[in-house]
């Protein structure tokens, strides 16, 4: 035996069983902490299977935001009175999403198994193709060039889900601010906490754009560590979330989207819509890179304080 | 060398393991969630060991955005307990 199969066995284990104790578990909570525990695991077995890209995306949403919106959820809905989760859903409606779980498990199966064993895939026509663009990541390259389309699509869709979530706001509050006003100690724990991680964050985040274009990272990695630290800043009451009819704050929401469809009709002039000049190519997935990271991070940060509670 | 490494890893999936034990068993929410930061911090460790054992420094980003960001959950929690839901449980011990 390997060390390196015993190593993966051992992770395959262990990622299968917190899945097992996060569903099957009677505290709900208990639920809530083994789901963290397994989006660590899921992280480092990306590791083990070589995507590192998806690990770090993986890392940063599961160990990151997840984690402070479930348990913002679990205090919200203590505080409303409900403290397990048998009380939340009939169990016609639990049975309905195990077995929309449990199909889409079987659709996956089949895509994996239906593909063709020991072909490439694509992987050598993108390593051939990224030579005469901008970067040199291979997924930075299939995200924002061969693919363009698909990530522009999904940037969108992440507004689209803040639009829905700020449909919930009620008449009364409209226009005004997320969440409840968060406070601590002055010379506490939190608020030391809230000064120290942001500037690393940021810092984070910048070398985690900046490095996708030659190896793992990109905007969507490094948009997530934006808004996780921003939330920290929140939460230790540094400064409050701002209401959701600012110009400003929509301005950055739409940015990135914006400024990508924008270079992609200019695209039109190169041949085609989302086509960049040979020339321009590293500079405008980069131009696009950062301004996505701005946005994704403001779009996350603003999903997770969820809808407008208090007047501006 | 890197055989050496992996093992080292397979040791603290072992750590792990037993991190489960107190997530599941708890008794007390503080149990179940710093278990689950014990489990990050493992989890930071063993990037280190797998970038080194694979020789690709790009897994070690992996373990400082885990090291950023596995505290976060606690702040969440430690949030919870507190009297309004938004303050901090030090503010009661002017």
């Amino acid at each position: 035996m390997n060390a390196a199969l015993l190593l993966d066995a051992g992770l395959c284990l262990l990622i299968l069983t917190a899945a097992v104790l996060a569903m099957t578990g009677r505290d709900l909570f208990g639920a809530i902490a083994f789901f963290i525990v397994y989006g660590i695991l899921i992280a480092l077995a990306w590791v083990r299977l070589e995507a590192v890209d998806v690990a770090l995306a993986e890392a940063a949403i599961g160990a990151g935001l997840t984690g402070v919106l479930l348990i913002g959820a679990w205090s919200l809905l203590r505080r409303a009175g409900v403290s397990e989760a048998h009380e939340l859903s009939h169990w016609g409606l639990r049975l309905v999403a195990g077995l929309a779980s449990a199909a889409t498990t079987v659709v996956l199966a089949a895509a994996v198994l239906a593909l063709p064993p020991g072909r490439e895939g694509l992987a050598p026509l993108v390593t051939e193709r990224l030579a005469d663009h901008g970067v040199s990541n291979p997924v930075t390259g299939v995200l924002l060039d061969f693919r363009a389309y698909d990530t522009l699509m999904e940037s969108i869709v992440l507004l689209v889900a803040l639009v829905a979530v700020w449909a919930l706001t009620p008449a009364s509050a409209w226009g005004g601010v997320p969440g409840m006003r968060q406070h601590a100690r002055p010379d506490g724990v939190l608020a030391m906490f809230g000064r120290l991680l942001p500037p690393i964050g940021l810092v984070m985040a910048v070398y985690l754009v900046w490095a996708g274009s030659s190896q793992p990272g990109g905007a969507f990695q490094a948009g997530t560590v934006l808004a996780a630290v921003w939330l920290l800043v929140v939460m230790a009451g540094i400064y409050d979330e701002p209401p959701i009819s600012s110009g400003l704050l929509r301005t950055a929401l739409v940015a990135g989207p914006a400024v990508f469809l924008a270079i992609g009709i200019a695209g039109l002039g190169a041949g085609a819509l989302l086509a960049y000049p040979d020339e321009y190519a590293y500079g405008l997935i980069l131009l696009i890179e950062f301004t996505l990271t701005f946005s994704i991070g403001a779009t996350l940060a603003l999903l997770v304080a969820g809808r407008a509670r208090r007047a501006a | 060398m890197s055989e050496f490494l992996l093992l080292a890893a397979l040791f603290l999936l072992g750590t792990i393991a037993l991190g489960f034990l107190r997530v599941h068993w708890g008794p007390s929410r503080a149990d179940r969630i710093a278990s689950a930061q014990l489990v990050g911090t493992g989890g930071v460790a063993m990037t280190l060991l797998l970038a080194a054992a694979g020789g690709n420094s790009a897994i070690i980003d992996v373990g400082l955005v885990l090291a950023l960001l596995a505290a976060f959950a606690a702040v969440a929690f430690v949030k919870s307990t507190s009297a309004d839901g938004a303050g901090d449980p030090e503010e009661n011990d002017e």
